[in-house]
């Protein structure tokens, strides 16, 4: 018996330092991340944390995005594979996939009692809500994407800056001429932003029926007869992707483009002030759609880590942390104390993209919104652009896609 | 184990067969198992077994056979003008000319290069605004106006070829080059003798020479380009519409972007088994010269 007490004491005094060592041995949270500048690095948010988090270490892994595509894909294998984050960026059209795999640790709980969730805006959590009532993503950054023009072009023109469909048909006709045009459109992948500003911002509606109905069909019509009969996109456009567009702008081909604040700085480098931006134009019946680029973190259910992961999360949307980040993502703060003392991108652009809130919203959280984004969108406009269908036939396998 | 053992070489090739069965044939099960089944990526327990299902449904897609008719001129075009192009630039090489160390140094950069950068490369010199090759066109009177190459369908395809030809030309080149060294100089002189010109050198001393290395080559060839899609992806996505869609593009699309991997399975088994007549090819003409 001694002897067993005295195996058993050794073998505890032995082991005392192995516990002690564990104890001490950092929690490794995994996080995924994208930025669009790939020279850009949390490194010094992550060292900040560290810092204020002794025993949390942050590893952030820089997964390439490739339009989504290849981000969203290679964290569905993960989870497959049981190998996922315990946290990672995600956005708003892939809520439901992961949802369905029961991807995702529900954060009601722990926004409950995070004091940073009064400085983000309702209008943000609304956005953000799951179709099952409940909180899976907190919002890290955000951009609503609006109108580019050359100001100094509607200038001289004697032009007005679009404020309905007809100003900027108008707009798009006049100044295009020569090796100019008057809309630079993103025909290829990614480009669903700036025909779901016209058509569903002209009457469209992501319900059953709602892409075939007589309005949705006339606003697309109208979109499309703006590349076949008024030409007032380049003949690029039915291929032409973000960098083309950006890159048509900065030359001073294209009057006017869709896109977001993230490019203002780089517009501004090459423009000054030329350039400016306004919401997106309205419908003919006044209403307006613009797209609401949402950029979030979420906890994933398989995540050992999840009490170290929510505040290495928590702590990227709180404040000036916040702040740090989307200086590094180029998009724009989503707590009010850092929209207060915003000054990454010149004002002009912040109020755009504010004043463009109220129309923001996003495509419908369905399994079917990926493969529409990324192959039949530019697939099916792409041909209607080129006239190898109508414009009516797009929408009929828009409406299929979606409905059955 | 004696030196004459039969068990000796498939003792010494069994690293290499394991690895190939880990690394080729697994795969390969994995991609005909998935086929058999309809696989959502993101429905991770639901994967029924559908048969044939996969497979009846690739053959009523009429993107599928619009796919593989894309295939057929892009491989065909490819690689004859690949070869073409390639066997020119062996003849001059094998010129002695001065700096010609330096120009078959040169010419293998193409090749080097990831098909990513030549892709982003000729997406920007065909680009529409900016693109050096409208720029220069309308500049020297050999174009009225700039062209959209890649977002035109009945120029789309060439574009691309164009691109996949730059890249895969040097291939061609190096190993012809090789070829025409080991024909043994005496047979040109045998031929001068006889009075054969320069054609008739070609067509009887040279094209027999390197049939060997040209039956090899077209073949490897042939096997690469059909399964690549880098380029495609990098410059036209498949577009304009699905103007330059391939087989291999679709199936990648349909797996990788469209997170359906049993139907991208079935596209890609379909791929392979068409693929097979050429391997087989490939097979039989390397274990002839291994006899040899």
């Amino acid at each position: 018996m001694k002897r067993r007490n005295l195996l058993a004491g050794t073998a505890a005094v032995a082991a005392a330092p192995l516990v002690a060592v564990h104890a001490q041995k950092p929690v490794v949270v995994r996080w995924w991340y994208h930025f669009d500048d790939p020279k850009a690095s949390p490194a010094a948010l992550v060292a900040d944390f560290e810092r204020a988090n002794p025993g949390i270490t942050v590893q952030a892994e820089n997964i390439p995005w490739g339009g989504g595509a290849d981000y969203d894909t290679r964290l569905y294998t993960s989870i497959i594979a049981g190998n996922a984050p315990d946290a990672a960026m995600v956005k708003f059209n892939n809520l439901t996939r992961l949802l369905e795999m029961e991807a995702l640790a529900p954060l009601d709980r722990l926004l409950a009692g995070w004091a940073g969730r009064a400085d983000i805006s309702d209008d943000l959590w609304n956005l953000h809500k799951a179709p099952d009532g409940k909180a899976y993503y907190l919002p890290v950054q955000y951009v609503v994407l609006y109108l580019y023009c050359r100001q100094d072009w509607f200038a001289e023109k004697g032009l007005k800056l679009p404020v309905s469909f007809d100003d900027f048909q108008t707009a798009a006709m006049a100044l295009t001429g020569g090796e100019r045009w008057g809309f630079g459109l993103r025909g290829g992948a990614g480009g669903h932003d700036h025909w779901c500003s016209f058509v569903l911002g002209g009457g469209a509606r992501m319900v059953k029926g709602g892409l075939v109905s007589p309005a949705a069909l006339a606003a697309n019509r109208w979109f499309i007869g703006l590349h076949t009969e008024r030409h007032v996109f380049p003949p690029s456009a039915p291929n032409d992707g973000f960098q083309q567009i950006i890159a048509n702008m900065k030359a001073g081909r294209t009057a006017m483009t869709i896109h977001h604040i993230g490019s203002a700085n780089d517009m501004v480098a090459a423009l000054g002030d030329k350039i400016t931006a306004v919401p997106v134009p309205r419908g003919p019946q006044g209403q307006g759609w613009t797209s609401f680029g949402d950029g979030s973190n979420a906890l994933l259910a398989q995540g050992k880590n999840q009490e170290a992961a929510w505040k290495w999360i928590s702590y990227l949307s709180t404040g000036p942390a916040n702040v740090a980040f989307n200086r590094l993502s180029g998009q724009v703060t989503v707590t009010k104390s850092g929209a207060a003392t915003w000054d990454v991108q010149p004002k002009r652009f912040v109020e755009a993209t504010v004043n463009s809130l109220p129309i923001a919203a996003t495509l419908p959280s369905t399994p079917q919104t990926a493969d529409f984004t990324r192959t039949v969108w530019p697939q099916t406009t792409q041909k209607a652009l080129l006239g190898q269908i109508t414009a009516d036939d797009m929408m009929a396998i828009f409406e299929k896609h979606y409905f059955g | 184990m004696r030196l004459g053992s039969p068990a000796l070489p498939w003792l010494l090739l069994a690293p290499a067969l394991a690895a190939t069965v880990l690394l080729v044939l697994v795969p390969v099960g994995e991609t005909v198992w998935l086929s058999l089944h309809d696989v959502i990526l993101f429905r991770p327990r639901v994967r029924p077994f559908v048969g044939l299902g996969n497979y009846v449904a690739v053959l009523g897609d009429a993107l599928f056979w619009e796919s593989l008719g894309h295939s057929v001129v892009w491989v065909v075009a490819a690689v004859s003008l690949q070869f073409g192009l390639g066997l020119c630039t062996a003849l001059l090489l094998n010129r002695t000319f001065a700096w010609r160390a330096v120009a078959r140094a040169l010419v293998i950069v193409p090749w080097a290069l990831p098909s990513v950068i030549i892709g982003l490369v000729w997406t920007w010199m065909l680009d529409f605004n900016l693109g050096l090759v409208n720029q220069l066109g309308v500049r020297w009177g050999l174009l009225e106006a700039p062209i959209a190459w890649l977002a035109r369908p009945d120029t789309a395809m060439a574009a691309v070829i164009l691109a996949v030809v730059w890249q895969g030309f040097p291939f061609f080149a190096v190993t012809l080059l090789a070829g025409l060294q080991a024909i043994p100089r005496e047979h040109y002189e045998a031929a001068e003798i006889d009075g054969a010109g320069v054609f008739a050198a070609f067509v009887n001393v040279t094209l027999p020479g390197l049939a060997p290395v040209i039956a090899t080559s077209l073949l490897l060839r042939m096997i690469w380009v059909s399964n690549s899609l880098d380029l495609i992806l990098v410059m036209t996505g498949g577009g304009p519409g699905t103007s330059t869609h391939t087989l291999p593009l679709y199936a990648f699309l349909k797996a990788w972007s469209g997170a359906n991997y049993g139907y991208g399975s079935a596209l890609a088994v379909v791929l392979t088994v068409l693929l097979l007549a050429v391997v087989i090819g490939y097979a039989v003409r390397a274990g002839r010269e291994v006899r040899a």
